[in-house]
Protein backbone atom coordinates (compact mmCIF):
# COMPACT_ATOMS: atom_id res chain seq x y z
CA UNK A 1 0.00 0.00 0.00
CA UNK A 2 1.41 3.39 -0.90
CA UNK A 3 1.22 6.41 1.36
CA UNK A 4 -1.44 7.93 -0.92
CA UNK A 5 -3.61 4.81 -0.64
CA UNK A 6 -3.06 4.73 3.11
CA UNK A 7 -4.12 8.39 3.29
CA UNK A 8 -7.33 7.71 1.40
CA UNK A 9 -8.23 4.77 3.66
CA UNK A 10 -7.45 6.87 6.75
CA UNK A 11 -9.53 9.71 5.31
CA UNK A 12 -12.59 7.47 4.92
CA UNK A 13 -12.28 5.96 8.40
CA UNK A 14 -11.74 9.39 9.92
CA UNK A 15 -14.85 10.81 8.33
CA UNK A 16 -16.85 8.06 10.04
CA UNK A 17 -14.99 8.64 13.33
CA UNK A 18 -15.72 12.37 13.05
CA UNK A 19 -19.45 11.86 12.48
CA UNK A 20 -19.78 9.48 15.46
CA UNK A 21 -17.44 11.49 17.66
CA UNK A 22 -19.26 14.79 17.11
CA UNK A 23 -22.69 13.20 17.44
CA UNK A 24 -21.85 11.42 20.68
CA UNK A 25 -19.37 13.83 22.29
CA UNK A 26 -16.67 11.15 22.40
CA UNK A 27 -14.09 12.73 20.13
CA UNK A 28 -13.51 9.78 17.81
CA UNK A 29 -10.39 8.43 19.52
CA UNK A 30 -12.28 5.24 20.30
CA UNK A 31 -12.37 4.52 16.55
CA UNK A 32 -8.96 5.89 15.55
CA UNK A 33 -6.74 4.12 18.11
CA UNK A 34 -8.00 0.55 17.54
CA UNK A 35 -7.96 0.98 13.74
CA UNK A 36 -4.41 2.35 13.67
CA UNK A 37 -3.01 -0.26 16.06
CA UNK A 38 -4.99 -3.37 15.11
CA UNK A 39 -5.43 -2.85 11.35
CA UNK A 40 -2.33 -0.84 10.43
CA UNK A 41 -0.09 -2.21 13.22
CA UNK A 42 1.02 1.29 14.03
CA UNK A 43 3.03 2.03 17.16
CA UNK A 44 0.61 2.84 20.03
CA UNK A 45 2.56 6.07 20.65
CA UNK A 46 1.78 7.41 17.15
CA UNK A 47 -1.79 6.09 17.36
CA UNK A 48 -2.48 8.03 20.57
CA UNK A 49 -0.78 11.15 19.17
CA UNK A 50 -3.05 10.94 16.13
CA UNK A 51 -6.14 10.30 18.25
CA UNK A 52 -5.44 13.46 20.29
CA UNK A 53 -5.40 15.46 17.04
CA UNK A 54 -8.68 13.78 16.05
CA UNK A 55 -10.25 14.85 19.36
CA UNK A 56 -9.13 18.47 18.88
CA UNK A 57 -10.55 18.35 15.32
CA UNK A 58 -13.93 16.91 16.39
CA UNK A 59 -14.21 19.40 19.20
CA UNK A 60 -13.41 22.49 17.13
CA UNK A 61 -15.52 21.54 14.12
CA UNK A 62 -18.45 20.49 16.31
CA UNK A 63 -18.40 23.51 18.60
CA UNK A 64 -17.94 25.89 15.66
CA UNK A 65 -21.41 24.80 14.58
CA UNK A 66 -23.19 24.17 17.87
CA UNK A 67 -21.94 26.90 20.22
CA UNK A 68 -23.74 29.70 18.45
CA UNK A 69 -26.90 27.57 18.21
CA UNK A 70 -26.71 27.01 22.00
CA UNK A 71 -26.87 23.23 21.67
CA UNK A 72 -23.46 23.47 23.31
CA UNK A 73 -23.87 25.06 26.74
CA UNK A 74 -20.84 27.35 26.85
CA UNK A 75 -21.29 28.30 30.51
CA UNK A 76 -21.54 24.67 31.64
CA UNK A 77 -18.52 23.76 29.51
CA UNK A 78 -16.43 26.65 30.86
CA UNK A 79 -17.31 25.85 34.47
CA UNK A 80 -16.74 22.10 34.16
CA UNK A 81 -13.46 22.71 32.29
CA UNK A 82 -12.06 23.88 35.64
CA UNK A 83 -12.38 20.30 36.87
CA UNK A 84 -11.45 18.43 33.67
CA UNK A 85 -8.24 20.41 33.05
CA UNK A 86 -7.11 20.25 36.70
CA UNK A 87 -7.98 16.54 36.65
CA UNK A 88 -5.92 16.01 33.51
CA UNK A 89 -2.91 17.65 35.19
CA UNK A 90 -3.45 15.48 38.29
CA UNK A 91 -3.65 12.39 36.10
CA UNK A 92 -0.45 13.27 34.26
CA UNK A 93 1.34 13.77 37.59
CA UNK A 94 0.01 10.45 38.95
CA UNK A 95 0.86 8.50 35.79
CA UNK A 96 2.61 5.29 36.75
CA UNK A 97 1.39 5.33 40.36
CA UNK A 98 -1.52 3.01 39.64
CA UNK A 99 -1.53 -0.18 37.62
CA UNK A 100 -2.82 0.82 34.16
CA UNK A 101 -4.53 -2.56 33.68
CA UNK A 102 -6.47 -2.15 36.91
CA UNK A 103 -7.52 1.36 35.83
CA UNK A 104 -8.66 0.19 32.39
CA UNK A 105 -10.72 -2.60 33.98
CA UNK A 106 -12.22 -0.20 36.52
CA UNK A 107 -13.00 2.33 33.79
CA UNK A 108 -14.65 -0.38 31.68
CA UNK A 109 -16.89 -1.44 34.56
CA UNK A 110 -17.87 2.16 35.37
CA UNK A 111 -18.75 2.79 31.70
CA UNK A 112 -20.81 -0.38 31.47
CA UNK A 113 -22.74 0.54 34.62
CA UNK A 114 -23.40 4.09 33.40
CA UNK A 115 -24.66 2.67 30.10
CA UNK A 116 -27.21 0.51 31.93
CA UNK A 117 -28.21 3.46 34.09
CA UNK A 118 -28.68 5.70 31.05
CA UNK A 119 -31.25 3.36 29.58
CA UNK A 120 -33.46 3.57 32.66
CA UNK A 121 -36.04 6.33 32.59
CA UNK A 122 -35.36 8.87 35.23
CA UNK A 123 -38.11 10.30 37.43
CA UNK A 124 -38.74 13.94 36.58
CA UNK A 125 -39.99 16.39 39.14
CA UNK A 126 -41.59 19.47 37.71
CA UNK A 127 -40.44 22.66 39.36
CA UNK A 128 -41.07 26.27 38.62
CA UNK A 129 -37.97 28.23 37.82
CA UNK A 130 -38.02 32.01 37.65
CA UNK A 131 -37.22 33.11 34.13
CA UNK A 132 -34.70 35.56 35.58
CA UNK A 133 -32.46 32.56 36.26
CA UNK A 134 -32.17 31.72 32.60
CA UNK A 135 -29.54 33.98 31.11
CA UNK A 136 -28.64 31.87 28.17
CA UNK A 137 -32.00 31.88 26.46
CA UNK A 138 -32.79 32.49 22.84
CA UNK A 139 -35.36 35.06 21.65
CA UNK A 140 -38.08 32.49 20.96
CA UNK A 141 -38.36 32.01 24.70
CA UNK A 142 -40.52 35.07 25.08
CA UNK A 143 -43.60 32.83 24.93
CA UNK A 144 -42.30 30.62 27.70
CA UNK A 145 -41.39 33.67 29.72
CA UNK A 146 -44.99 34.83 29.65
CA UNK A 147 -46.19 31.54 31.12
CA UNK A 148 -43.74 31.93 34.00
CA UNK A 149 -43.22 28.18 34.30
CA UNK A 150 -40.23 27.25 32.39
CA UNK A 151 -38.59 23.94 32.92
CA UNK A 152 -38.55 20.57 34.52
CA UNK A 153 -35.91 19.20 36.79
CA UNK A 154 -35.13 18.02 40.28
CA UNK A 155 -34.89 20.64 42.99
CA UNK A 156 -32.00 19.28 45.00
CA UNK A 157 -28.60 20.85 44.43
CA UNK A 158 -29.80 23.52 42.08
CA UNK A 159 -28.40 26.52 43.95
CA UNK A 160 -24.89 26.49 42.53
CA UNK A 161 -26.33 26.27 39.02
CA UNK A 162 -28.56 29.26 39.85
CA UNK A 163 -25.60 31.33 40.94
CA UNK A 164 -23.64 30.40 37.83
CA UNK A 165 -26.69 30.88 35.57
CA UNK A 166 -26.14 27.48 33.97
CA UNK A 167 -29.80 26.82 33.12
CA UNK A 168 -30.53 27.27 29.48
CA UNK A 169 -32.64 26.31 26.51
CA UNK A 170 -31.93 24.99 23.05
CA UNK A 171 -33.97 24.69 19.91
CA UNK A 172 -34.62 21.04 19.08
CA UNK A 173 -35.14 20.58 15.33
CA UNK A 174 -36.55 17.06 15.73
CA UNK A 175 -39.21 18.26 18.17
CA UNK A 176 -39.67 21.60 16.44
CA UNK A 177 -39.65 23.45 19.74
CA UNK A 178 -37.44 25.16 22.23
CA UNK A 179 -36.41 22.88 25.08
CA UNK A 180 -35.67 24.73 28.32
CA UNK A 181 -33.76 22.82 30.98
CA UNK A 182 -32.58 23.17 34.53
CA UNK A 183 -29.11 22.06 35.63
CA UNK A 184 -28.95 20.19 38.94
CA UNK A 185 -26.28 18.68 41.24
CA UNK A 186 -23.58 20.94 39.86
CA UNK A 187 -21.14 20.07 42.65
CA UNK A 188 -21.48 16.35 41.99
CA UNK A 189 -21.04 17.00 38.26
CA UNK A 190 -17.87 18.98 38.96
CA UNK A 191 -16.46 16.14 41.10
CA UNK A 192 -17.24 13.56 38.41
CA UNK A 193 -15.56 15.77 35.79
CA UNK A 194 -12.46 15.94 37.97
CA UNK A 195 -12.39 12.14 38.06
CA UNK A 196 -12.96 11.96 34.29
CA UNK A 197 -10.12 14.43 33.72
CA UNK A 198 -7.81 12.44 36.00
CA UNK A 199 -8.67 9.24 34.10
CA UNK A 200 -7.87 10.89 30.77
CA UNK A 201 -4.55 12.15 32.12
CA UNK A 202 -3.68 8.72 33.56
CA UNK A 203 -4.69 6.63 30.56
CA UNK A 204 -4.22 9.02 27.63
CA UNK A 205 -7.85 8.74 26.55
CA UNK A 206 -10.46 11.40 25.83
CA UNK A 207 -12.90 10.17 28.51
CA UNK A 208 -15.90 11.75 26.83
CA UNK A 209 -17.47 8.37 27.59
CA UNK A 210 -17.47 9.41 31.25
CA UNK A 211 -18.36 13.07 30.72
CA UNK A 212 -21.62 12.51 28.85
CA UNK A 213 -23.09 10.14 31.50
CA UNK A 214 -21.97 12.58 34.23
CA UNK A 215 -23.91 15.42 32.59
CA UNK A 216 -26.88 13.24 31.72
CA UNK A 217 -27.23 11.19 34.92
CA UNK A 218 -25.96 13.59 37.58
CA UNK A 219 -26.73 17.03 36.20
CA UNK A 220 -29.89 16.14 34.21
CA UNK A 221 -28.70 18.03 31.14
CA UNK A 222 -30.59 17.00 27.97
CA UNK A 223 -28.82 14.34 25.91
CA UNK A 224 -28.04 16.56 22.92
CA UNK A 225 -26.66 19.32 25.10
CA UNK A 226 -24.61 16.74 27.06
CA UNK A 227 -22.89 15.33 23.97
CA UNK A 228 -22.30 18.75 22.40
CA UNK A 229 -20.94 20.17 25.66
CA UNK A 230 -18.75 17.11 26.25
CA UNK A 231 -17.42 17.65 22.75
CA UNK A 232 -16.26 21.17 23.62
CA UNK A 233 -14.76 19.96 26.94
CA UNK A 234 -12.65 17.15 25.51
CA UNK A 235 -11.14 19.55 22.96
CA UNK A 236 -9.70 21.68 25.75
CA UNK A 237 -8.00 18.78 27.52
CA UNK A 238 -6.86 17.37 24.17
CA UNK A 239 -5.23 20.71 23.29
CA UNK A 240 -3.36 20.72 26.57
CA UNK A 241 -1.90 17.25 26.05
CA UNK A 242 -1.46 17.50 22.26
CA UNK A 243 1.37 19.97 22.73
CA UNK A 244 3.24 17.35 24.78
CA UNK A 245 2.66 14.68 22.13
CA UNK A 246 3.86 17.08 19.43
CA UNK A 247 7.06 17.95 21.30
CA UNK A 248 7.75 14.25 21.93
CA UNK A 249 7.46 13.52 18.21
CA UNK A 250 4.28 11.42 18.48
CA UNK A 251 2.35 13.33 15.81
CA UNK A 252 3.33 11.98 12.38
CA UNK A 253 2.09 14.35 9.65
CA UNK A 254 1.56 11.53 7.12
CA UNK A 255 -0.93 9.89 9.48
CA UNK A 256 -2.31 12.79 11.51
CA UNK A 257 -2.78 14.94 8.37
CA UNK A 258 -5.34 12.78 6.54
CA UNK A 259 -7.00 11.87 9.85
CA UNK A 260 -7.38 15.56 10.76
CA UNK A 261 -8.93 16.43 7.39
CA UNK A 262 -11.31 13.45 7.52
CA UNK A 263 -12.39 14.16 11.08
CA UNK A 264 -13.01 17.84 10.30
CA UNK A 265 -15.31 16.86 7.44
CA UNK A 266 -17.05 14.12 9.46
CA UNK A 267 -17.47 16.19 12.61
CA UNK A 268 -19.00 19.09 10.69
CA UNK A 269 -21.54 16.67 9.26
CA UNK A 270 -22.10 14.93 12.61
CA UNK A 271 -22.78 18.22 14.37
CA UNK A 272 -25.42 19.14 11.81
CA UNK A 273 -27.00 15.69 12.29
CA UNK A 274 -27.08 16.33 16.04
CA UNK A 275 -29.66 19.07 15.48
CA UNK A 276 -32.06 16.74 13.72
CA UNK A 277 -31.65 13.40 15.48
CA UNK A 278 -34.29 12.43 18.05
CA UNK A 279 -32.96 12.52 21.61
CA UNK A 280 -34.15 9.00 22.46
CA UNK A 281 -32.39 7.57 19.39
CA UNK A 282 -29.25 9.51 20.25
CA UNK A 283 -29.37 7.99 23.73
CA UNK A 284 -29.67 4.44 22.38
CA UNK A 285 -26.84 5.03 19.89
CA UNK A 286 -24.72 6.44 22.69
CA UNK A 287 -25.32 3.45 24.95
CA UNK A 288 -24.44 1.02 22.14
CA UNK A 289 -21.16 2.80 21.45
CA UNK A 290 -20.53 3.15 25.19
CA UNK A 291 -20.86 -0.64 25.40
CA UNK A 292 -18.14 -1.16 22.78
CA UNK A 293 -15.88 1.40 24.47
CA UNK A 294 -16.44 -0.38 27.80
CA UNK A 295 -15.53 -3.68 26.14
CA UNK A 296 -12.34 -2.11 24.70
CA UNK A 297 -11.36 -0.90 28.17
CA UNK A 298 -12.14 -4.25 29.84
CA UNK A 299 -10.11 -5.99 27.13
CA UNK A 300 -7.12 -3.76 27.88
CA UNK A 301 -7.58 -4.41 31.59
CA UNK A 302 -8.00 -8.18 31.46
CA UNK A 303 -6.69 -9.29 28.07
CA UNK B 1 -25.40 43.65 51.09
CA UNK B 2 -25.84 43.01 47.40
CA UNK B 3 -29.28 42.90 45.88
CA UNK B 4 -30.50 39.31 45.52
CA UNK B 5 -30.54 39.57 41.75
CA UNK B 6 -26.82 40.27 41.72
CA UNK B 7 -26.03 36.65 42.45
CA UNK B 8 -27.65 35.67 39.19
CA UNK B 9 -25.52 37.98 37.12
CA UNK B 10 -28.34 40.48 36.68
CA UNK B 11 -25.80 43.17 35.90
CA UNK B 12 -25.00 41.46 32.64
CA UNK B 13 -27.23 41.98 29.62
CA UNK B 14 -29.93 39.29 29.45
CA UNK B 15 -28.66 37.14 26.62
CA UNK B 16 -25.01 36.21 26.05
CA UNK B 17 -25.66 35.37 22.42
CA UNK B 18 -22.81 37.68 21.47
CA UNK B 19 -20.34 35.58 23.46
CA UNK B 20 -21.46 32.37 21.80
CA UNK B 21 -21.52 33.84 18.32
CA UNK B 22 -18.01 35.24 18.76
CA UNK B 23 -16.62 31.94 20.12
CA UNK B 24 -18.32 30.07 17.28
CA UNK B 25 -16.78 32.43 14.74
CA UNK B 26 -13.25 32.01 16.14
CA UNK B 27 -13.59 28.20 16.12
CA UNK B 28 -14.91 28.34 12.57
CA UNK B 29 -11.94 30.41 11.39
CA UNK B 30 -9.55 28.00 13.17
CA UNK B 31 -11.16 24.97 11.53
CA UNK B 32 -11.23 26.45 8.03
CA UNK B 33 -7.68 27.77 8.17
CA UNK B 34 -6.24 24.52 9.52
CA UNK B 35 -8.09 22.56 6.81
CA UNK B 36 -6.66 24.91 4.17
CA UNK B 37 -3.12 24.55 5.53
CA UNK B 38 -3.44 20.74 5.80
CA UNK B 39 -4.62 20.42 2.19
CA UNK B 40 -1.90 22.79 0.95
CA UNK B 41 0.71 20.72 2.75
CA UNK B 42 -0.59 17.54 1.24
CA UNK B 43 -0.59 18.95 -2.30
CA UNK B 44 2.89 20.44 -1.89
CA UNK B 45 4.09 17.07 -0.56
CA UNK B 46 2.60 15.13 -3.45
CA UNK B 47 4.19 17.43 -6.01
CA UNK B 48 7.54 18.20 -4.39
CA UNK B 49 8.28 15.04 -2.38
CA UNK B 50 7.00 12.07 -4.35
CA UNK B 51 9.64 9.96 -2.59
CA UNK B 52 7.89 10.43 0.75
CA UNK B 53 4.27 10.77 -0.28
CA UNK B 54 4.23 8.19 -3.06
CA UNK B 55 6.44 5.61 -1.39
CA UNK B 56 5.39 2.03 -1.73
CA UNK B 57 5.57 0.69 1.76
CA UNK B 58 3.30 2.17 4.33
CA UNK B 59 4.24 -0.64 6.68
CA UNK B 60 5.04 0.04 10.29
CA UNK B 61 8.75 -0.57 9.74
CA UNK B 62 8.83 2.09 7.06
CA UNK B 63 6.89 4.59 9.15
CA UNK B 64 8.98 3.85 12.23
CA UNK B 65 12.26 4.13 10.30
CA UNK B 66 11.25 7.55 9.02
CA UNK B 67 10.86 9.04 12.48
CA UNK B 68 12.35 12.27 11.19
CA UNK B 69 9.21 14.33 10.75
CA UNK B 70 9.36 17.82 12.20
CA UNK B 71 8.36 18.00 15.86
CA UNK B 72 9.67 21.31 17.08
CA UNK B 73 8.49 24.79 16.17
CA UNK B 74 11.91 25.57 14.72
CA UNK B 75 11.87 22.50 12.49
CA UNK B 76 8.35 23.32 11.30
CA UNK B 77 9.32 26.93 10.55
CA UNK B 78 12.47 25.78 8.74
CA UNK B 79 10.51 23.17 6.80
CA UNK B 80 7.91 25.68 5.64
CA UNK B 81 10.74 27.90 4.45
CA UNK B 82 12.05 25.02 2.35
CA UNK B 83 8.60 24.21 1.01
CA UNK B 84 8.34 20.88 2.85
CA UNK B 85 4.87 19.36 2.59
CA UNK B 86 5.27 17.52 5.88
CA UNK B 87 6.19 20.71 7.74
CA UNK B 88 3.15 22.49 6.29
CA UNK B 89 0.90 19.60 7.40
CA UNK B 90 2.36 19.79 10.93
CA UNK B 91 1.66 23.56 10.91
CA UNK B 92 -1.97 22.77 10.02
CA UNK B 93 -2.15 20.25 12.86
CA UNK B 94 -0.76 22.89 15.24
CA UNK B 95 -3.40 25.41 14.15
CA UNK B 96 -6.01 22.72 14.85
CA UNK B 97 -4.58 21.90 18.28
CA UNK B 98 -4.60 25.57 19.27
CA UNK B 99 -8.15 26.24 18.00
CA UNK B 100 -10.01 25.10 21.18
CA UNK B 101 -7.64 27.24 23.27
CA UNK B 102 -8.28 30.23 20.99
CA UNK B 103 -12.01 29.67 21.53
CA UNK B 104 -11.52 29.67 25.29
CA UNK B 105 -9.40 32.83 25.17
CA UNK B 106 -12.10 34.50 23.08
CA UNK B 107 -14.80 33.56 25.59
CA UNK B 108 -12.66 34.98 28.43
CA UNK B 109 -12.42 38.31 26.59
CA UNK B 110 -16.10 38.26 25.64
CA UNK B 111 -17.20 37.53 29.22
CA UNK B 112 -14.99 40.40 30.44
CA UNK B 113 -16.51 42.79 27.90
CA UNK B 114 -19.95 41.81 29.20
CA UNK B 115 -18.72 42.46 32.76
CA UNK B 116 -19.52 38.85 33.69
CA UNK B 117 -16.59 38.81 36.11
CA UNK B 118 -17.32 35.38 37.59
CA UNK B 119 -17.05 33.70 34.19
CA UNK B 120 -14.11 35.90 33.21
CA UNK B 121 -12.25 34.52 36.24
CA UNK B 122 -13.36 30.94 35.54
CA UNK B 123 -12.31 30.97 31.89
CA UNK B 124 -9.04 32.74 32.67
CA UNK B 125 -8.28 30.11 35.32
CA UNK B 126 -8.96 27.28 32.86
CA UNK B 127 -6.79 29.06 30.29
CA UNK B 128 -3.89 29.34 32.76
CA UNK B 129 -4.17 25.65 33.70
CA UNK B 130 -3.97 24.73 30.00
CA UNK B 131 -1.10 27.13 29.27
CA UNK B 132 0.65 25.83 32.43
CA UNK B 133 0.39 22.26 31.18
CA UNK B 134 1.71 23.42 27.77
CA UNK B 135 4.84 24.76 29.47
CA UNK B 136 5.30 21.78 31.81
CA UNK B 137 4.70 19.37 28.94
CA UNK B 138 7.12 21.16 26.68
CA UNK B 139 9.85 21.19 29.30
CA UNK B 140 9.45 17.53 30.25
CA UNK B 141 8.94 16.13 26.73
Amino acid sequence: MTIVELSLVLLAISIAAGVLGALLGLGGGFVIVPVLTLVFHLDIRLAIGTSIVAVAATSSAGAAINVSESITNLRVATFLALATTLGAVTGALLAGVFDARFLFALFGIVLALSGVQMLRTRPVTTVKVPVSLIKDRVPAMQAVRASGNIAEGAVRGRHLADRLALHSAYYDESEGREVPYVVVQTGLGLALMYLAGTMSGLLGIGSGALKVPAMDLAMHIPMKVSTATSNLLIGLTASASAVVYFARGDIDPLIAGPVAIGVLVGATQGSKMLRNIRSDRLRVLFVIVLGTVAAQMLWKGIG
Amino acid sequence: MLPASHAYGALTPPSPRGVRALVGKVLHVGVLSSAAVLLTGYLVGLIAEPATFGSHSAEQAHLAARASFPHSLLAVWDGIGHGSGEAIIVAGVLVLILTPVAGLATSAVAFARRRDWLFTVISTTVLSVILGSFVIGWLTA
